[in-house]
Formats: structure tokens, sequence, C-alpha cells
């Protein structure tokens, strides 16, 4: 059974100009354990698929199952739940919370998520090896190390999804790698599929599938480095 | 360009209509206050400034000698003025005039509108209408009409009880003095200086409608109604040519009225070696209603430039902050500019003009307000408390004043944000620095130990002390605006009411003629009730023109005792003895902090010009009059009274006080004087209500923007944890608890600001005329706090609404583009 069951997906917006087909009609299936990376030009609808599938977004069209559950798309705070229970978020720019240590931004999510777990934290900073860094504030770490405590923190409820949009947009090639290699070390460790959407084809190193978009519909998905 | 640059910052701010509003509100109340607190101290000096030394005024006397305790015949009030005509010092103040005056307390028997007669204290004037304190009959006919008296049948009322008593022109009124009794015909409607501020003699509350009453006759009027001999008086006025300095009692420590006192004291012994019984000689500072009124105005002049100043700092600050958190949200277009060339100079302008906008628009508001709803209520309001006729019209100087005042500040308050602005450098901008302010380490091992979501609201509240810091400042202020009604008005309850409700026992206060004592008794034993005989008189102080008012009883007993008719709190010391080797008095605490008097000194204090020395035995507590008690027996002595009135108890319900009236020389009901404070609160409420308004008012602006201000500093933390899957709840909870957390610590800041802020407002305005302590109180202090509370919370559901409607998908593309 797969994880991710998507037919026909569409996500169109209304705007002055006339409408926009960011997703038109997108269908894809994805197992678990998968390491994706979403590619295509700006403007080709990955960071729309991404935010239907993690639903911060809504579709406008078509089915989206998770763990074959359908995904809510209607009430804001299920939506919500779904994020809290089965995916975990790394952003460019990290957004890890400056007035928390890099032990407490991991300890939030899971207090906000009902499971306060510190041995949990520290397993995940130990992961990304930041177990000496758990007492600074993120101001005081390189980008990199934020972003592993990024990565870290969304592991943290233990999602069965991990999401990443140009996670590594923000580092340089030495610090990228690095990044990549924490995050592909966690999610098999943890078992966690992970959708990652770039503009970076160096990424497909990491991936064992890649999808590549463009105007808001999938031009090829192949398997890789199988 | 700098049009252009101006027009993207007004674009700007009106994206932040919600928060623009409250900082033109803050404006607009500063304004709005200040025109109407302002016109309040102009109306209040108008009429003082009217009344006394206008052309049509009353020509108030420079110096008053005053006997209590008997009346002169016509050749002794003639021979006295001859004396100080012909012994008049060598001074800068030549003798314009001096007349002799008859003033008797009395009775005026008033047909109710039920039809029952109702006998009502009163105090008759016998005026030879010289040109010494005239009846004052201002031109506004809705408080004056008719003229003056000239025949022995005619009277003038006051104003303040005529038109409570519905008495007009053309009425007649039958009054007594002593056990005769007359009609009256009233033929005009007027007021005197005695009487502006109306209120029975040693009663600070202005006197309930139908309680009191006050007229003005001929003198030979008013001796036929006493059946005393022609020319009898027991007043003597004196008028200096020109206006001579007096001594202000507000100014303890400088005595301006230095050439006046060598006349008083010259005075004084002409007085005293032509009579023996005990005469005061004073200046205008001695009596209480001139004062009164003067002690209004000068305290509102005082106190109008601290509160539209406070108001205007709260507005400055509440600009500041705003401008600050613009340019915060601003940066990025900012550094964009800047990169592209724009001088730093180009940046700061449309900055303060933005400031400027927001106070021009907020001052117009201001100004409407206060000119069309706020200074009319004061005045009218002022003039129904006063009694008397007020200028209802607003000085455009005062306005003028007022809005540079406020634009001033504003425009201050404008400069350093957008200093801040021009320095903001790009390439920090770009790189996200100029937002990220390391946390407090001290702060995190401080909150280590609390749950994260704790820790974290605690930390992102103080990232800013700063701010934190102005706001609660800020509310402070406003609440120092709403708690200092609550605590003055608790005070003076406490010591109005209180002291004559719970710490006195009497039900009626009968004042006796000389040794007249007698009827009185025997009318209270009739009736099974009990009494205290009782003196009060004027004394004054060795080397000083001040007065105390003595008291004395026959029985003490402190609060606790409960054991007398009038009983003290006492501060320090003990009751005095009665027959010690020294005459052993108490002091009131305001006299004792004037005088610098403690117990166990002995002072020297006159009774008339005849030196006493008294020995202070305790201080006691919520007089608001300069008191001093003796036992009456060692007072009587002193001043060769037996006693000035009888305190009654009737033991029960007053129903009938019938044949009172004719054997006394009018009287109090306590049940009237404690009604005359609760009239006078009831007038008050919708000032002290529209005042307490106003701070609530403030501290909602300026908590709300604060907190808004924070709400919109952490959209990104909030939007990433509920991208993160925060629920609502948790989300909803964590800022009820920091609302909660700040509305604590700002209404216990506030309740501290208040309560200091009170007590030295007090202090600033406490004169010898009136004097009364602020003491924390629960009640005040528990509002205080629970208001900034409530204010605070009341602004979760905003944060909420703002969490609820953010675009989580635009936010996302920020954080990844």
């Amino acid at each position: 059974m797969s994880l991710i069951e998507i037919t026909d997906l569409k996500r169109y917006y209304e705007m002055n100009s006339g409408v926009v087909k960011a997703l038109d009609g997108v269908s894809l299936s994805i197992e678990e354990g998968e390491i994706i990376v979403l590619l295509g030009p700006s403007g080709s609808g990955k960071t729309t698929m991404l935010n239907c599938i993690s639903a911060l977004d809504s579709p406008t069209g078509g089915s989206y199952t998770f763990n074959d559950k359908e995904v809510p798309r209607e009430h804001a705070e299920e939506m919500t739940s779904f994020r809290r229970e089965n995916i975990g978020y790394v952003f460019q720019f990290f957004n890890l919370l400056h007035d928390l240590t890099v032990l407490e931004n991991i300890l939030l999510i899971q207090e906000l998520s009902g499971k306060r777990d510190r041995k949990r934290a520290l397993e995940l900073l130990q992961l990304v090896g930041l177990e000496k860094e758990i007492d600074r504030f993120p101001a005081e770490i390189s980008g990199g190390q934020q972003q592993r405590v990024a990565i870290a923190r969304s592991l943290a409820k233990n999602p069965r999804l991990l999401l990443g949009d140009e996670l590594t947009g923000n580092l340089d090639t030495k610090t990228s790698e690095m990044v990549m290699d924490v995050l592909v070390k966690a999610s098999k460790k943890e078992n966690i599929t992970t959708i990652m959407v770039t503009h970076d084809e160096s990424l497909i190193n990491y991936a064992t599938r890649v999808i590549r978009l463009d105007s808001g519909r999938i031009i090829s998905d192949e398997q890789v480095n199988q | 360009m700098y049009g252009l640059l101006t027009k993207r910052l007004a674009r700007s701010l009106w994206k932040t209509k919600l928060r623009l509003s409250a900082v033109v509100l803050m404006v607009a109340v500063g304004v709005f206050a200040g025109i109407s607190f302002g016109s309040y101290a102009n109306g209040a000096t108008n009429l003082y400034n009217e009344v006394y030394d206008g052309d049509e005024g009353i020509n108030l006397p420079d110096i008053w000698v005053d006997n209590p305790s008997q009346v002169w015949d016509g050749n002794q009030s003639s021979n006295l003025c001859t004396q100080i005509q012909q012994n008049w010092p060598e001074s800068d103040y030549q003798l314009q005039g001096c007349e002799s005056r008859l003033v008797l307390d009395g009775i005026m028997f008033h047909i109710n509108s039920d039809g029952q007669e109702k006998v009502i204290p009163a105090v008759w004037h016998g005026i030879d209408e010289g040109d010494i304190d005239r009846v004052w009959m201002p031109d506004d006919k809705e408080f004056s009409s008719g003229r003056t008296a000239t025949q022995p049948d005619e009277i003038v009322i006051d104003g303040h009880a005529a038109i409570g008593m519905e008495i007009e022109v053309g009425d007649f009124v039958s009054i007594g003095a002593g056990t005769e009794r007359a009609n009256f015909t009233v033929v005009g409607i007027g007021y005197h200086s005695q009487h502006l501020y109306f209120a029975q003699e040693g009663v600070i509350l202005p006197a309930e409608e139908g309680t009191f009453v006050t007229g003005y006759m001929t003198d030979l009027g008013l001796e036929n109604l006493a059946n005393m001999s022609t020319g009898s008086s027991n007043k003597i006025l004196i008028d200096v040519k020109g206006v001579p300095n007096y001594d202000l009692l507000s100014t303890a420590n400088i005595n301006e009225g230095e050439k006046l006192n060598l006349l008083i004291e010259v005075i004084s012994e002409i007085i005293s070696s032509n009579d023996d019984a005990p005469s005061s000689v004073y200046d205008r500072s001695g009596v209480e209603s001139v004062e009164f009124l003067r002690a209004d105005a000068e305290g509102a002049i005082k106190m109008f430039p601290y509160v539209t100043g406070m108001l205007a700092v709260i507005a400055g600050i509440t600009i500041f902050l705003s401008l600050q958190r613009l340019i915060q949200s601003q940066a990025k277009e900012i550094a964009v500019l800047r990169t592209l060339g724009v001088p730093k100079t180009a940046i700061m302008p449309a900055y303060i003009l933005a400031a400027t906008f927001i106070g021009v628009i907020g001052s117009i508001i201001g100004i409407i307000l206060g000119v069309f709803v706020g200074a009319p209520g004061m005045l009218r309001l002022y003039q129904e408390i006063i009694g008397l006729p007020i200028d209802l019209g607003v000085d455009s100087t005062l306005i003028s004043q007022i809005v540079i005042i406020a634009m001033l500040i504003v425009i201050i308050a404008g400069i350093r944000p957008a200093w801040q602005a021009s320095r903001l450098q790009p390439l920090t901008v770009f790189r996200g620095n100029h937002e990220v302010k390391l946390a407090s380490r001290n702060l995190q091992r401080l909150t280590s130990k609390l749950p994260t979501t704790i820790g974290l609201s605690i930390r992102s509240s103080l990232r800013r002390p700063m701010r934190l810091g102005i706001t609660f400042f800020a509310v402070a202020i406003s609440m120092l605006l709403f708690g200092s009604m609550l605590f003055m008005m608790a005070s003076m309850e406490k010591v109005m009411i209180g002291g004559i409700e719970d710490n006195q026992s009497w039900d009626v206060q009968a004042y006796t003629p000389p040794d007249g004592e007698q009827p009185i008794t025997d009318w209270v034993i009739e009736r099974n009730g009990t009494y205290e005989l009782m003196i009060n008189f004027p004394l004054g102080i060795e080397g000083d023109n001040r007065e105390l008012q003595s008291f004395g009883l026959d029985k003490f007993s402190t609060v606790e005792d409960d054991n007398a008719m009038i009983m003290v709190e006492l501060l320090e010391g003990e009751l005095p003895v009665k027959g010690s080797s020294s005459i052993q008095v108490m002091v009131d605490e305001g006299t004792s902090s004037f005088l610098d008097w403690d117990v166990g000194e002995k002072v020297t204090i006159e009774v008339g010009s005849n030196p006493l020395e008294v020995e202070i035995s305790g201080i006691t507590k919520g007089e608001v009059l300069r008191t001093m008690y003796f036992h009456r027996a060692e007072l009587s002595q002193a001043v060769g009274i037996n006693s000035t009135s009888v305190l009654i108890d009737l033991d029960g319900e007053i129903d009938s006080i019938e044949g009172l009236g004719e054997k006394t020389l009018g009287y109090s009901l306590k049940k009237d004087m404690v009604s005359s404070f609760e009239t006078l609160l009831e007038k008050q409420q919708k000032m002290l209500t529209a005042i307490q308004f106003l701070g609530i008012i403030i501290a909602m602006a300026v908590l709300f923007n604060t907190l808004l201000i924070n709400l919109a500093e952490r959209d990104t933390e909030l939007a990433t944890i509920r991208v993160l899957g925060a629920p609502m709840k948790k989300l909803g909870a964590m800022m009820f608890w920091e609302h909660l957390v700040i509305g604590l610590l700002g209404g216990i800041l506030g309740a501290i600001f208040a309560y200091f802020g009170t007590v030295l407002l007090v202090n600033s305005f406490v004169q010898w005329a009136f004097f009364f302590t602020v003491e924390p109180q629960i009640s005040p202090i528990f509002t205080i706090i629970s208001i900034v509370t409530i204010i605070s919370i009341a602004l979760t559901p905003i944060g909420i609404r703002r969490i609820k409607k953010m675009d989580l998908v635009e936010k996302v593309k920020e954080f990844s583009h």
C-alpha cells in the first residue's frame, strides 16, 4: 500500500488576469521510505505541490489520500492536526525560534504535539551531530548547523513524511552536502518518506526518485540511485 | 523623490489602520483632556479674579477683625474703627476704609413643597452697603436677580440657597436670629465673599440644597431681627489702598504678607487694649471660603499641564513604538532604497512627516471634542458644584498652547525612529541580522526549567525590555489618571463620610446663644436624649497669621473605645488629661505636619491676642481642617465662653426636632452632612467616570498598540510553529497566559504608580485650609490590577484571530524564497 496516493490533483488560483493553474491534474503514488526530489523551473508548481501534500493549501480538485485516508482540505484545524501527526517541514531560512536554545527548539515542537521527550530530542541532536550545541541560541551557530537543528526539529514528533522547500538554498555547497548527508541518514534511520523541492540538480544524488514539473504538470518521474 | 517616498510610507501606514487609529486616538485624548482641564483651570481662575479683583467685584477686605464670643454695641464699633484710623502705623499700605458688620447665626422657617415647615440653619449678614465686602450680584440672570436690601424688612438671599429652595425676588421669608422671628421681603438673589464656597462654618463640604441658607439685609434689619441696638457689630472689615500681598497658605515656607502682618499686629493690639473679649485679626488667608476658591483655581492651574503633559507623553510613546515597528517591517524596502542610492536625508523626513501627520489629525479630533464636549461639560459641572456663574467659553490661546505642546512631543517622538530608519545598513538588513536579537542568557537560565511554551512566552514578551518597559510606564501613567481618582475618592470618602458617620455619634449639633445652653439641654432631656457641650473657637498661632479651629470637648475617646460623641483617630501620643500642669491638647496630623509640632512639645497659641501655652499630648488623623482639641473646661477658661454648641444624641431615628429651632442660633443634622457629601459625589460622578474612562481608554490603546506590535513581530515564529502543526488551542493558551502575565505585571506597576503618584499629587495641593492623606486601600489596588489584566487578556482573541487569518501558504513562500 502506498503512503501517498494523488490522483488528478488540481490547484487553480482565480486572479484578476484570469485563472492560474498552479497544479493541473497531477497524479502520483509515493511509497514509504522514498526520498523524492521535486525539480522544475520557477512557477512550475513545485511549492504548490508541497503545500498541497502538507495540507497547508487546499487543492481545487482531484483526490489526495495519505495512508489510505483522504487528507482534510476544508477545515484549518483538521489540516493542522494532519500536519502535526504526519508531517515534518524544513524551510530554506531554517526558521528557528531565536529566543529558544537548540534543544528547546525541538522540545517546543514536542510540547505543542503533546509529548515532550527530552531523551528523544537529545538523540535527534546527536543524529544530526549537534549534541555539543544544545544550549546555544540559533544566532550563536552557523547556517548549516541551524539547518541541521531544523531537520532534528522536523523529526522530533516522528513524522511519516518529511518535506523540505529549498532546504539547501541558503547554504554553500560544502554545507549543503553535510546537511543532505544528515537528512538522508536521519530519514533512513527513522524510515521517513522525504520530499524535497529544489532547483539544485546535485540533490538528485541523495534521492531515490526524481519528479520534474512544468506548468503544473509532471513531465518526468524516474527512479534513481536504486 | 520625496513625494514618492512619502506616498509609499502613507500607503504602508494605511495598511496598519487599526494601530494607526490607536495612535491618533492617543494624541486626540491628550489634546481633548488638555483643553477640558485647561478650560476648567481658566474658568476657576477667571471666576476668582472677577469676584475679587474685577470692577464689578465685591472689594474684599484686606484685614478682618472677628469677635466670636460677643457683640460690640454701636459706640464700641465706631470707637474701634476710630482707634484703628488714628493709630494706623507707618506702612506702605494706607487705610482706605474701616466698616463694622454684624453677622449672626440664625434660622429660616421654610415651607417645603409638601406644605411642612422646616427649620434651616442660616447665617445673616447686616450690611450697610458701604464700600467693603459688598453683596456680589453677577450679570448672569440665571444666577442673580433683583437688588441689594435698602429697607429694614428687605433681604437678599444667597443664590446657592435660593435657587435650590426656589425662592424668588418678591417672596416673603420667615427668619429668626436668637429667639426673635420676623418676615422679610426678598429683593434680590446674590452672593457674598464668606459664602462663595457654600458650606456651613467648620464644614468642608458644600451644603446640600435646603440644608443651609445665608441672607444679606441692612444692618438695621438684622439689628431689629436680633433685637440689638443700632450699630451693633461683631466684625470689623478693613480695606487698605491697592492690593496688598498676603501670606498664601499653599507656600508654607514663604510669608508673602510680611507687611500686612505688621498691620495685623498693630490692629490686634488696638483691639485688645479696647476690649477684653478675645478677637481674631486675620487677612484673606484666614477666610476659608475665599481661600478655597483661590486654592481651587491654583490647584487647577497647577494640575492641567501635568495631565496634558502625561497624556502627550503617552501619545509620544505610542507613536515612537509604532514608528519603530513600521520601520522594522519596512527595513527591506529601506535597504533596497539605500542600495539604489537614496540618501539618508531622503529617508528621514517622511517618517517625521508621518509623526506630524498623526499629530495634526489627533489634534484636530482632540480640539473638536475638547471645545464642544470636554470643556463645556467640565465647566458646567464646576458651575453646578460651586453654584456660581462660570464663563463657558474656551480660550483660543489655551488651545494653541495645548496643540503646540502635543505637536512638539509628537514630533520629538518621531525623530528617533526616523533617525534609526535613515541609518539602517542594507547589508545587515539583507542578511536578516537586523531582526535577530541575541536572547538573554540569564533569562534563558531563569526559565529553562519551565515548559518550553511558557519559557518562549516569557522570553518573547521580554525580548524588547525597553519597549515593554515604556509600555508599562505609559500604562502606569494612564492608571495614575484612573487610579488617582479611585484613591482620592476612597480616602476622601473615608475622611468625609467616615469621619462624620463612624467617628461621631451625635444626631444634631445645636448652636447656642451666649449662656443659652440650658433651654437646649432641657429640650434634650425632655426627649430622653443625651448631650455633650462643645466649644468651637478660632485660635491664632504665635508668630504666624494662620488660624486653628479649637474644639473643647467634655469627653475624649478614640474610635476604638467608642465612648464619646466626637471620637478621634489617635495617630500617636495620648488623649489629653484634664488638670495637668500644662493644658494638654491634641492637634491633627496636618497641623503637626505644617508646624512641625510633635507629641510632648509645648507650643504657644493665641486666644484673640492673648498667648496661651499648651502641651501636645497626641496627634490625630482624619481632620481636613487644622484642629486643636481641648478639654472644654480648660478652653472655656481661656476664651470666656461656656459652649458654642450642644451635641445631641436623640437615641434612634430623628422624627422631630420641633421646638429646637426657637432655642438655638441654628442647628445641623448629621444626616444632612452625610447626604451633602453623597450629593457632591453624585454630582462629581459624571466627571470622575469620564476621567476614569479616559484612563481605561488610554491603557487599552497603549496595551493594544504594544501587544499588537509584539504579535506582528512574532508573525514568523507563530507561522512556523503553525506550519509545524501547533494547534490553535495551544497557541491560544500560550497567548492567554502571556497576556495574563503582562496584564498582571502592568496592573501591579500601574497600582504602585497610581498610589505613589496620587500621594505626590495630594502632597502638591494639600495646604493649611485643606489637608488629607492617601492610604493604600485594597479596593482601588484590586480594581487597577483587574482592569489592566482584563484589557490585556481581552486582546487575546485579536491575537488568535490574527493567527487564524494568517496565510500560511504565503508565509511558507516567504520562508523559502
